[in-house]
Protein backbone atom coordinates (compact mmCIF):
# COMPACT_ATOMS: atom_id res chain seq x y z
CA UNK A 1 0.00 0.00 0.00
CA UNK A 2 1.58 3.23 -1.11
CA UNK A 3 0.87 6.41 0.76
CA UNK A 4 0.73 8.27 -2.51
CA UNK A 5 -1.84 6.09 -4.22
CA UNK A 6 -4.56 8.66 -3.72
CA UNK A 7 -2.63 11.47 -5.39
CA UNK A 8 -3.89 11.90 -8.94
CA UNK A 9 -1.63 11.87 -11.99
CA UNK A 10 -2.42 15.54 -12.56
CA UNK A 11 -1.19 16.55 -9.13
CA UNK A 12 1.97 14.47 -9.49
CA UNK A 13 2.64 15.98 -12.91
CA UNK A 14 2.18 19.46 -11.43
CA UNK A 15 4.62 18.67 -8.66
CA UNK A 16 7.12 17.34 -11.13
CA UNK A 17 6.80 20.53 -13.19
CA UNK A 18 7.65 22.43 -10.03
CA UNK A 19 10.86 20.41 -9.71
CA UNK A 20 9.79 17.57 -7.40
CA UNK A 21 11.76 14.57 -8.69
CA UNK A 22 10.04 12.32 -6.21
CA UNK A 23 6.77 12.88 -8.06
CA UNK A 24 8.40 11.49 -11.18
CA UNK A 25 9.56 8.42 -9.30
CA UNK A 26 5.99 7.85 -8.14
CA UNK A 27 4.60 8.20 -11.65
CA UNK A 28 7.11 5.63 -12.87
CA UNK A 29 6.09 3.22 -10.12
CA UNK A 30 2.48 3.73 -11.01
CA UNK A 31 2.87 2.85 -14.68
CA UNK A 32 6.00 0.72 -15.02
CA UNK A 33 4.17 -2.60 -14.90
CA UNK A 34 1.70 -1.57 -17.62
CA UNK A 35 4.43 -0.09 -19.78
CA UNK A 36 6.65 -3.13 -19.36
CA UNK A 37 3.76 -5.46 -20.09
CA UNK A 38 2.93 -3.77 -23.38
CA UNK A 39 6.62 -3.66 -24.31
CA UNK A 40 7.01 -7.33 -23.45
CA UNK A 41 4.04 -8.31 -25.58
CA UNK A 42 5.42 -6.39 -28.51
CA UNK A 43 8.97 -7.71 -28.20
CA UNK A 44 8.42 -11.10 -26.53
CA UNK A 45 11.80 -10.63 -24.87
CA UNK A 46 12.37 -9.49 -21.28
CA UNK A 47 15.56 -7.57 -22.00
CA UNK A 48 14.17 -5.66 -24.97
CA UNK A 49 11.00 -4.97 -23.02
CA UNK A 50 12.99 -3.42 -20.17
CA UNK A 51 14.93 -1.30 -22.66
CA UNK A 52 11.73 -0.09 -24.29
CA UNK A 53 10.24 0.68 -20.86
CA UNK A 54 13.32 2.62 -19.76
CA UNK A 55 13.37 4.68 -22.94
CA UNK A 56 9.63 5.33 -22.65
CA UNK A 57 10.04 6.85 -19.20
CA UNK A 58 13.02 8.89 -20.35
CA UNK A 59 10.80 10.39 -23.04
CA UNK A 60 8.16 10.97 -20.42
CA UNK A 61 10.70 12.79 -18.27
CA UNK A 62 11.74 14.96 -21.17
CA UNK A 63 8.24 15.90 -22.27
CA UNK A 64 6.20 15.83 -19.08
CA UNK A 65 6.81 19.55 -18.66
CA UNK A 66 4.93 20.06 -21.89
CA UNK A 67 2.26 17.47 -21.15
CA UNK A 68 -1.06 19.27 -21.51
CA UNK A 69 -3.29 16.63 -20.09
CA UNK A 70 -5.62 16.42 -23.08
CA UNK A 71 -5.17 12.65 -23.02
CA UNK A 72 -4.92 10.22 -20.15
CA UNK A 73 -1.32 9.71 -19.09
CA UNK A 74 -1.77 5.97 -19.66
CA UNK A 75 -2.96 6.52 -23.23
CA UNK A 76 -0.07 8.85 -23.84
CA UNK A 77 2.41 6.31 -22.39
CA UNK A 78 1.03 3.57 -24.64
CA UNK A 79 1.67 5.87 -27.54
CA UNK A 80 5.26 6.42 -26.47
CA UNK A 81 5.81 2.68 -25.98
CA UNK A 82 4.61 2.08 -29.55
CA UNK A 83 6.87 4.80 -30.90
CA UNK A 84 9.91 3.55 -29.00
CA UNK A 85 9.17 0.05 -30.21
CA UNK A 86 9.00 1.24 -33.83
CA UNK A 87 12.24 3.19 -33.39
CA UNK A 88 14.09 0.25 -31.84
CA UNK A 89 12.94 -2.06 -34.61
CA UNK A 90 14.13 0.38 -37.24
CA UNK A 91 17.50 0.62 -35.54
CA UNK A 92 17.70 -3.16 -35.19
CA UNK A 93 16.99 -3.81 -38.83
CA UNK A 94 20.05 -1.74 -39.68
CA UNK A 95 22.32 -3.87 -37.46
CA UNK A 96 21.43 -7.41 -38.14
CA UNK A 97 24.95 -8.66 -38.59
CA UNK A 98 25.53 -10.14 -35.15
CA UNK A 99 23.28 -13.02 -34.25
CA UNK A 100 23.27 -12.90 -30.52
CA UNK A 101 21.61 -14.59 -27.65
CA UNK A 102 22.30 -13.45 -24.18
CA UNK A 103 20.87 -14.52 -20.92
CA UNK A 104 22.37 -13.52 -17.62
CA UNK A 105 21.40 -15.03 -14.35
CA UNK A 106 19.94 -11.73 -13.21
CA UNK A 107 17.58 -11.18 -16.09
CA UNK A 108 14.69 -13.24 -14.98
CA UNK A 109 12.14 -14.37 -17.47
CA UNK A 110 8.90 -12.68 -16.61
CA UNK A 111 6.79 -15.13 -14.76
CA UNK A 112 3.19 -15.60 -15.57
CA UNK A 113 0.72 -15.10 -12.81
CA UNK A 114 -1.21 -18.19 -11.90
CA UNK A 115 -4.44 -18.19 -13.82
CA UNK A 116 -7.54 -18.15 -11.72
CA UNK A 117 -9.05 -21.12 -13.38
CA UNK A 118 -11.91 -23.02 -11.82
CA UNK A 119 -11.24 -26.17 -13.80
CA UNK A 120 -7.59 -26.81 -13.23
CA UNK A 121 -6.96 -29.98 -15.15
CA UNK A 122 -3.38 -30.62 -16.12
CA UNK A 123 -4.08 -31.36 -19.77
CA UNK A 124 -6.15 -28.24 -20.23
CA UNK A 125 -3.51 -26.16 -18.53
CA UNK A 126 -0.73 -27.53 -20.70
CA UNK A 127 -2.84 -26.94 -23.78
CA UNK A 128 -3.51 -23.37 -22.74
CA UNK A 129 0.18 -22.78 -22.09
CA UNK A 130 0.99 -24.11 -25.53
CA UNK A 131 -1.70 -21.94 -27.12
CA UNK A 132 -0.22 -18.89 -25.43
CA UNK A 133 3.28 -19.73 -26.49
CA UNK A 134 2.18 -20.18 -30.10
CA UNK A 135 0.15 -16.97 -30.03
CA UNK A 136 3.05 -14.90 -28.71
CA UNK A 137 5.39 -16.46 -31.21
CA UNK A 138 3.09 -15.93 -34.16
CA UNK A 139 2.39 -12.33 -33.16
CA UNK A 140 6.12 -11.70 -33.46
CA UNK A 141 5.91 -12.64 -37.12
CA UNK A 142 3.42 -9.89 -37.89
CA UNK A 143 4.75 -6.62 -39.29
CA UNK A 144 5.23 -4.07 -36.48
CA UNK A 145 2.10 -2.08 -37.17
CA UNK A 146 -0.15 -5.12 -37.25
CA UNK A 147 1.50 -6.43 -34.13
CA UNK A 148 0.70 -3.24 -32.25
CA UNK A 149 -2.91 -3.43 -33.43
CA UNK A 150 -3.42 -7.01 -32.32
CA UNK A 151 -1.71 -6.50 -28.96
CA UNK A 152 -3.59 -3.30 -28.13
CA UNK A 153 -6.99 -4.54 -29.24
CA UNK A 154 -7.00 -8.20 -28.35
CA UNK A 155 -4.59 -8.53 -25.45
CA UNK A 156 -4.67 -5.13 -23.79
CA UNK A 157 -8.33 -4.81 -24.78
CA UNK A 158 -8.25 -1.14 -25.67
CA UNK A 159 -11.20 0.32 -27.55
CA UNK A 160 -11.00 1.44 -31.19
CA UNK A 161 -11.23 5.03 -29.97
CA UNK A 162 -8.38 4.67 -27.56
CA UNK A 163 -6.18 2.93 -30.12
CA UNK A 164 -6.92 5.75 -32.54
CA UNK A 165 -5.71 8.16 -29.87
CA UNK A 166 -2.66 6.06 -29.02
CA UNK A 167 -1.52 5.76 -32.61
CA UNK A 168 -2.75 9.16 -33.72
CA UNK A 169 -4.75 7.72 -36.60
CA UNK A 170 -8.37 8.12 -37.71
CA UNK A 171 -10.87 5.55 -36.49
CA UNK A 172 -11.49 4.20 -40.00
CA UNK A 173 -7.81 3.52 -40.51
CA UNK A 174 -7.63 1.72 -37.19
CA UNK A 175 -10.54 -0.53 -38.13
CA UNK A 176 -9.18 -1.45 -41.53
CA UNK A 177 -5.69 -2.03 -40.17
CA UNK A 178 -6.99 -4.18 -37.38
CA UNK A 179 -8.88 -6.25 -39.92
CA UNK A 180 -5.77 -6.78 -41.99
CA UNK A 181 -3.82 -7.67 -38.87
CA UNK A 182 -6.43 -10.20 -37.82
CA UNK A 183 -6.52 -11.80 -41.22
CA UNK A 184 -2.73 -12.07 -41.23
CA UNK A 185 -2.67 -13.56 -37.75
CA UNK A 186 -5.38 -16.04 -38.60
CA UNK A 187 -3.41 -17.18 -41.66
CA UNK A 188 -0.27 -17.63 -39.58
CA UNK A 189 -2.22 -19.79 -37.17
CA UNK A 190 -3.60 -22.09 -39.85
CA UNK A 191 -1.07 -24.86 -39.05
CA UNK A 192 -2.17 -24.80 -35.41
CA UNK A 193 -5.89 -25.39 -35.94
CA UNK A 194 -5.97 -28.42 -33.70
CA UNK A 195 -4.33 -26.56 -30.87
CA UNK A 196 -7.28 -24.18 -30.99
CA UNK A 197 -9.80 -26.97 -30.85
CA UNK A 198 -10.64 -27.05 -34.53
CA UNK A 199 -10.15 -30.28 -36.44
CA UNK A 200 -8.01 -30.01 -39.54
CA UNK A 201 -10.09 -32.08 -41.93
CA UNK A 202 -13.67 -31.04 -42.63
CA UNK A 203 -16.21 -33.43 -41.20
CA UNK A 204 -18.07 -35.15 -43.98
CA UNK A 205 -21.64 -36.36 -44.14
CA UNK A 206 -23.43 -33.38 -42.61
CA UNK A 207 -26.63 -33.05 -44.61
CA UNK A 208 -27.01 -29.26 -44.62
CA UNK A 209 -23.46 -28.51 -45.56
CA UNK A 210 -23.83 -26.35 -48.58
CA UNK A 211 -21.87 -23.29 -49.48
CA UNK A 212 -24.96 -21.20 -50.01
CA UNK A 213 -27.12 -22.54 -47.23
CA UNK A 214 -29.58 -19.82 -46.29
CA UNK B 1 -25.77 -15.72 -47.31
CA UNK B 2 -22.70 -17.08 -48.99
CA UNK B 3 -19.77 -18.44 -46.99
CA UNK B 4 -17.43 -15.66 -48.13
CA UNK B 5 -19.83 -12.99 -46.90
CA UNK B 6 -20.31 -14.79 -43.60
CA UNK B 7 -16.57 -15.12 -43.07
CA UNK B 8 -16.14 -11.46 -43.73
CA UNK B 9 -18.45 -10.63 -40.85
CA UNK B 10 -17.34 -13.33 -38.42
CA UNK B 11 -15.07 -11.09 -36.37
CA UNK B 12 -17.70 -8.40 -36.09
CA UNK B 13 -20.18 -11.13 -35.17
CA UNK B 14 -17.90 -12.41 -32.41
CA UNK B 15 -17.41 -8.86 -31.17
CA UNK B 16 -21.16 -8.32 -31.18
CA UNK B 17 -20.94 -5.28 -33.41
CA UNK B 18 -23.29 -6.41 -36.21
CA UNK B 19 -26.89 -5.38 -36.59
CA UNK B 20 -29.58 -7.61 -35.17
CA UNK B 21 -30.80 -8.64 -38.63
CA UNK B 22 -27.32 -9.55 -39.81
CA UNK B 23 -26.63 -11.40 -36.59
CA UNK B 24 -29.64 -13.61 -37.16
CA UNK B 25 -28.70 -14.38 -40.74
CA UNK B 26 -25.14 -15.28 -39.73
CA UNK B 27 -26.42 -17.47 -36.92
CA UNK B 28 -28.71 -19.30 -39.29
CA UNK B 29 -25.86 -19.86 -41.70
CA UNK B 30 -23.62 -21.14 -38.92
CA UNK B 31 -26.30 -23.61 -37.85
CA UNK B 32 -26.36 -24.98 -41.34
CA UNK B 33 -22.74 -24.75 -42.49
CA UNK B 34 -20.08 -26.82 -40.73
CA UNK B 35 -17.26 -25.16 -42.64
CA UNK B 36 -18.17 -21.69 -41.40
CA UNK B 37 -18.86 -23.08 -37.96
CA UNK B 38 -15.30 -24.37 -37.81
CA UNK B 39 -13.98 -21.01 -38.90
CA UNK B 40 -16.13 -19.32 -36.28
CA UNK B 41 -14.83 -21.61 -33.54
CA UNK B 42 -11.27 -21.13 -34.71
CA UNK B 43 -11.47 -17.35 -34.63
CA UNK B 44 -13.31 -17.30 -31.34
CA UNK B 45 -10.69 -19.53 -29.81
CA UNK B 46 -7.86 -17.28 -31.09
CA UNK B 47 -9.36 -14.04 -29.77
CA UNK B 48 -10.30 -15.65 -26.51
CA UNK B 49 -6.79 -17.01 -26.12
CA UNK B 50 -5.42 -13.51 -26.62
CA UNK B 51 -7.80 -11.85 -24.20
CA UNK B 52 -6.96 -14.41 -21.50
CA UNK B 53 -3.23 -13.78 -21.63
CA UNK B 54 -2.00 -13.57 -18.05
CA UNK B 55 -0.50 -10.39 -16.65
CA UNK B 56 3.21 -10.03 -17.20
CA UNK B 57 5.30 -9.73 -14.06
CA UNK B 58 8.22 -7.38 -14.65
CA UNK B 59 11.75 -8.26 -13.52
CA UNK B 60 12.56 -7.24 -9.96
CA UNK B 61 15.11 -4.65 -11.03
CA UNK B 62 12.83 -2.91 -13.54
CA UNK B 63 12.35 0.26 -11.51
CA UNK B 64 16.05 0.58 -10.88
CA UNK B 65 16.81 0.00 -14.54
CA UNK B 66 14.34 2.66 -15.65
CA UNK B 67 15.56 5.24 -13.15
CA UNK B 68 19.22 4.57 -13.99
CA UNK B 69 18.50 5.08 -17.68
CA UNK B 70 16.57 8.29 -17.04
CA UNK B 71 19.13 9.74 -14.63
CA UNK B 72 22.05 8.86 -16.89
CA UNK B 73 20.47 10.57 -19.87
CA UNK B 74 19.24 13.58 -17.99
CA UNK B 75 22.82 14.21 -16.91
CA UNK B 76 24.13 13.61 -20.40
CA UNK B 77 23.97 17.24 -21.36
CA UNK B 78 26.01 18.23 -18.36
CA UNK B 79 28.52 15.49 -19.16
CA UNK B 80 28.77 16.55 -22.77
CA UNK B 81 29.55 20.06 -21.64
CA UNK B 82 32.33 18.64 -19.51
CA UNK B 83 33.70 16.62 -22.40
CA UNK B 84 33.65 19.73 -24.53
CA UNK B 85 35.59 21.50 -21.80
CA UNK B 86 38.29 18.84 -21.55
CA UNK B 87 38.60 18.78 -25.26
CA UNK B 88 39.08 22.50 -25.28
CA UNK B 89 41.45 22.34 -22.28
CA UNK B 90 43.47 19.57 -23.92
CA UNK B 91 43.80 21.47 -27.17
CA UNK B 92 44.59 24.71 -25.36
CA UNK B 93 47.25 23.05 -23.25
CA UNK B 94 48.93 21.52 -26.25
CA UNK B 95 48.82 24.85 -28.07
CA UNK B 96 50.36 26.59 -25.10
CA UNK B 97 52.93 23.86 -24.54
CA UNK B 98 51.51 23.17 -21.13
CA UNK B 99 50.84 19.87 -19.53
CA UNK B 100 47.54 19.05 -18.00
CA UNK B 101 49.22 16.76 -15.55
CA UNK B 102 48.67 19.05 -12.62
CA UNK B 103 44.97 18.51 -12.96
CA UNK B 104 45.11 14.83 -12.35
CA UNK B 105 48.40 13.55 -11.23
CA UNK B 106 48.63 12.07 -7.81
CA UNK B 107 52.09 11.56 -6.45
CA UNK B 108 52.76 7.86 -6.38
CA UNK B 109 56.36 7.06 -5.77
CA UNK B 110 57.36 3.44 -6.03
CA UNK B 111 54.66 2.74 -8.56
CA UNK B 112 57.18 1.40 -11.05
CA UNK B 113 58.41 -1.28 -8.75
CA UNK B 114 54.93 -2.21 -7.71
CA UNK B 115 53.76 -2.65 -11.26
CA UNK B 116 56.94 -4.10 -12.67
CA UNK B 117 57.82 -1.52 -15.22
CA UNK B 118 61.15 -3.07 -16.13
CA UNK B 119 62.92 -1.74 -13.08
CA UNK B 120 63.78 1.59 -14.68
CA UNK B 121 64.85 3.70 -11.71
CA UNK B 122 65.09 6.84 -13.80
CA UNK B 123 63.53 7.76 -17.08
CA UNK B 124 66.06 7.35 -19.85
CA UNK B 125 65.45 10.32 -22.04
CA UNK B 126 68.34 10.01 -24.51
CA UNK B 127 67.67 6.53 -25.84
CA UNK B 128 63.97 5.83 -25.43
CA UNK B 129 63.17 2.34 -24.30
CA UNK B 130 59.92 0.76 -25.43
CA UNK B 131 57.12 2.47 -23.64
CA UNK B 132 55.23 0.32 -21.24
CA UNK B 133 51.89 1.62 -20.20
CA UNK B 134 49.79 0.31 -17.42
CA UNK B 135 46.16 1.23 -17.74
CA UNK B 136 43.75 0.20 -15.08
CA UNK B 137 40.15 0.58 -14.20
CA UNK B 138 39.83 0.80 -10.46
CA UNK B 139 36.68 1.20 -8.47
CA UNK B 140 36.63 3.54 -5.52
CA UNK B 141 34.08 3.09 -2.85
CA UNK B 142 32.33 6.30 -1.88
CA UNK B 143 30.86 7.16 1.49
CA UNK B 144 27.37 6.22 0.35
CA UNK B 145 28.60 2.79 -0.70
CA UNK B 146 28.51 3.21 -4.47
CA UNK B 147 31.49 2.43 -6.66
CA UNK B 148 33.07 5.02 -8.88
CA UNK B 149 35.27 3.80 -11.71
CA UNK B 150 38.55 5.63 -12.15
CA UNK B 151 40.90 5.16 -15.04
CA UNK B 152 44.50 5.10 -13.95
CA UNK B 153 47.49 5.18 -16.24
CA UNK B 154 51.16 4.86 -15.46
CA UNK B 155 54.20 4.82 -17.74
CA UNK B 156 57.75 3.60 -17.42
CA UNK B 157 59.03 6.71 -19.19
CA UNK B 158 57.82 10.00 -20.49
CA UNK B 159 55.32 9.42 -23.27
CA UNK B 160 52.50 11.16 -25.02
CA UNK B 161 49.06 9.72 -24.71
CA UNK B 162 45.49 10.35 -25.71
CA UNK B 163 42.20 9.19 -24.35
CA UNK B 164 39.07 9.07 -26.48
CA UNK B 165 35.64 7.79 -25.85
CA UNK B 166 33.27 6.35 -28.36
CA UNK B 167 29.59 6.91 -27.85
CA UNK B 168 27.52 4.00 -29.04
CA UNK B 169 28.51 0.65 -30.41
CA UNK B 170 28.40 1.51 -34.08
CA UNK B 171 31.73 1.11 -35.84
CA UNK B 172 31.13 4.42 -37.59
CA UNK B 173 30.79 6.29 -34.29
CA UNK B 174 33.43 9.00 -34.06
CA UNK B 175 35.71 8.97 -31.05
CA UNK B 176 35.75 12.10 -28.93
CA UNK B 177 39.05 13.29 -27.50
CA UNK B 178 38.79 13.73 -23.76
CA UNK B 179 42.39 13.91 -22.70
CA UNK B 180 45.68 14.49 -24.41
CA UNK B 181 49.08 15.13 -22.92
CA UNK B 182 52.38 13.77 -21.73
CA UNK B 183 52.75 11.28 -18.95
CA UNK B 184 55.73 11.24 -16.64
CA UNK B 185 57.22 8.13 -15.08
CA UNK B 186 56.38 7.52 -11.48
CA UNK B 187 53.24 9.55 -11.76
CA UNK B 188 49.72 8.30 -12.07
CA UNK B 189 47.15 9.88 -14.28
CA UNK B 190 43.71 9.48 -12.86
CA UNK B 191 40.54 10.20 -14.75
CA UNK B 192 37.22 9.63 -12.99
CA UNK B 193 34.79 8.07 -15.44
CA UNK B 194 31.60 8.68 -13.56
CA UNK B 195 30.38 11.58 -15.66
CA UNK B 196 31.12 9.78 -18.88
CA UNK B 197 29.36 6.65 -17.70
CA UNK B 198 26.29 8.64 -16.86
CA UNK B 199 26.18 9.98 -20.38
CA UNK B 200 26.56 6.56 -21.99
CA UNK B 201 23.61 5.35 -23.98
CA UNK B 202 24.88 1.81 -24.10
CA UNK B 203 25.47 -0.60 -21.27
CA UNK B 204 29.16 -0.29 -21.99
CA UNK B 205 31.42 2.70 -22.46
CA UNK B 206 34.12 2.28 -25.09
CA UNK B 207 37.37 4.12 -24.38
CA UNK B 208 40.40 4.31 -26.65
CA UNK B 209 43.65 4.78 -24.93
CA UNK B 210 46.59 5.41 -27.16
CA UNK B 211 50.21 5.78 -26.10
CA UNK B 212 52.61 7.03 -28.75
CA UNK B 213 50.12 5.91 -31.33
CA UNK B 214 49.71 2.41 -29.90
CA UNK B 215 46.05 1.78 -29.37
CA UNK B 216 44.26 -0.16 -26.71
CA UNK B 217 40.57 -0.33 -26.04
CA UNK B 218 38.74 -0.40 -22.75
CA UNK B 219 35.19 -1.59 -22.43
CA UNK B 220 33.84 -0.21 -19.17
CA UNK B 221 30.40 -1.35 -18.03
CA UNK B 222 27.91 1.28 -17.01
CA UNK B 223 26.06 -0.82 -14.47
CA UNK B 224 26.76 -2.69 -11.31
CA UNK B 225 27.05 -5.28 -9.84
CA UNK B 226 28.95 -7.71 -12.05
CA UNK B 227 27.29 -10.97 -13.01
CA UNK B 228 29.23 -14.06 -11.96
CA UNK B 229 27.64 -16.51 -14.33
CA UNK B 230 25.89 -16.02 -17.63
CA UNK B 231 24.95 -17.88 -20.76
CA UNK B 232 26.13 -16.22 -23.93
CA UNK B 233 26.02 -17.30 -27.52
CA UNK B 234 27.53 -15.10 -30.13
CA UNK B 235 29.39 -14.91 -33.36
CA UNK B 236 31.11 -11.61 -33.87
CA UNK B 237 34.30 -9.71 -34.45
CA UNK B 238 36.55 -9.92 -31.41
CA UNK B 239 35.96 -6.31 -30.38
CA UNK B 240 32.19 -6.69 -30.60
CA UNK B 241 32.36 -9.90 -28.63
CA UNK B 242 34.44 -8.28 -25.90
CA UNK B 243 32.09 -5.34 -25.67
CA UNK B 244 29.16 -7.72 -25.36
CA UNK B 245 30.88 -9.71 -22.62
CA UNK B 246 31.74 -6.54 -20.69
CA UNK B 247 28.06 -5.65 -20.97
CA UNK B 248 26.71 -9.04 -19.96
CA UNK B 249 29.08 -9.54 -17.03
CA UNK B 250 29.23 -5.85 -16.14
CA UNK B 251 32.99 -6.21 -15.78
CA UNK B 252 35.59 -4.04 -17.53
CA UNK B 253 37.63 -5.65 -20.29
CA UNK B 254 40.74 -4.19 -21.82
CA UNK B 255 41.71 -5.12 -25.34
CA UNK B 256 45.19 -4.58 -26.75
CA UNK B 257 44.82 -5.26 -30.47
CA UNK B 258 47.68 -6.70 -32.46
CA UNK B 259 46.45 -5.65 -35.86
CA UNK B 260 44.28 -8.61 -36.65
CA UNK B 261 40.80 -9.01 -35.38
CA UNK B 262 39.51 -12.55 -35.66
CA UNK B 263 35.89 -13.56 -35.97
CA UNK B 264 35.03 -15.44 -32.81
CA UNK B 265 32.31 -17.85 -31.87
CA UNK B 266 31.12 -18.43 -28.36
CA UNK B 267 28.61 -20.80 -26.87
CA UNK B 268 29.01 -20.52 -23.13
CA UNK B 269 26.36 -21.98 -20.87
CA UNK B 270 26.38 -20.72 -17.31
CA UNK B 271 29.99 -19.78 -17.58
CA UNK B 272 32.10 -17.32 -15.65
CA UNK B 273 33.62 -14.41 -17.54
CA UNK B 274 37.03 -16.08 -17.40
CA UNK B 275 35.65 -19.29 -18.90
CA UNK B 276 33.83 -17.34 -21.61
CA UNK B 277 36.97 -15.36 -22.47
CA UNK B 278 39.14 -18.46 -22.56
CA UNK B 279 36.71 -20.17 -24.89
CA UNK B 280 36.60 -17.05 -27.02
CA UNK B 281 40.36 -16.89 -27.44
CA UNK B 282 41.05 -20.55 -28.21
CA UNK B 283 43.27 -20.73 -31.26
CA UNK B 284 43.92 -17.00 -31.43
CA UNK B 285 47.12 -15.11 -30.72
CA UNK B 286 45.54 -13.28 -27.84
CA UNK B 287 46.47 -13.82 -24.21
CA UNK B 288 44.27 -13.36 -21.19
CA UNK B 289 45.42 -11.72 -17.97
CA UNK B 290 43.77 -10.03 -15.07
CA UNK B 291 44.44 -6.32 -14.50
CA UNK B 292 42.93 -5.03 -11.28
CA UNK B 293 39.18 -4.99 -11.73
CA UNK B 294 39.50 -5.66 -15.46
CA UNK B 295 40.38 -8.58 -17.67
CA UNK B 296 42.96 -7.89 -20.34
CA UNK B 297 42.95 -9.50 -23.75
CA UNK B 298 46.32 -8.74 -25.23
CA UNK B 299 47.78 -9.43 -28.63
CA UNK B 300 51.32 -8.65 -27.50
ZN1 LIG C 1 -20.53 -21.31 -44.80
Amino acid sequence: MHTYDYISDEVLIERFKEGDEHAFDLLVRRYEQKVYQLAYRLTNNPDDAADVAAETFLRMYNSLKRFRGDAQLSTWLYRVVSNVFFDFRKRESRHQHIPLEIQTEDSEEPMELPVEDESVDIMGHALQQEQRRVLMEVIQQLPEYQRVMVVLFHIEERSYEEIAQILGLPLGTIKSRLNRARTALRQLLEPYRELFGVETSPTVGKPQEASDAL
Amino acid sequence: MRCEQVKEFLNAYIEGSVSEALRERIQAHLNACAECRREYRFLQSIWQGLSLMPEVVPPANLHERIMTHVRANVRAREAQQRVAFWRWAGAAAVAAGLFLMGFFVANSDGVQAAFGFGGAKKPVVESPQPVQAGVFIEYRETKDGSRLPVLEARMNREATAELHYVAGAEPSAKPTLIWQGTLLPGKTLEIPLQTLLQSANERVLTLWWSVEGRKRVLFVPVGYPPARIASVRLQAKLSDALRQLASVYQTPIEWVPNGEEPLVVLDAQEASLEEALRQLLVGSEYKLTRQGAAWRVSGH
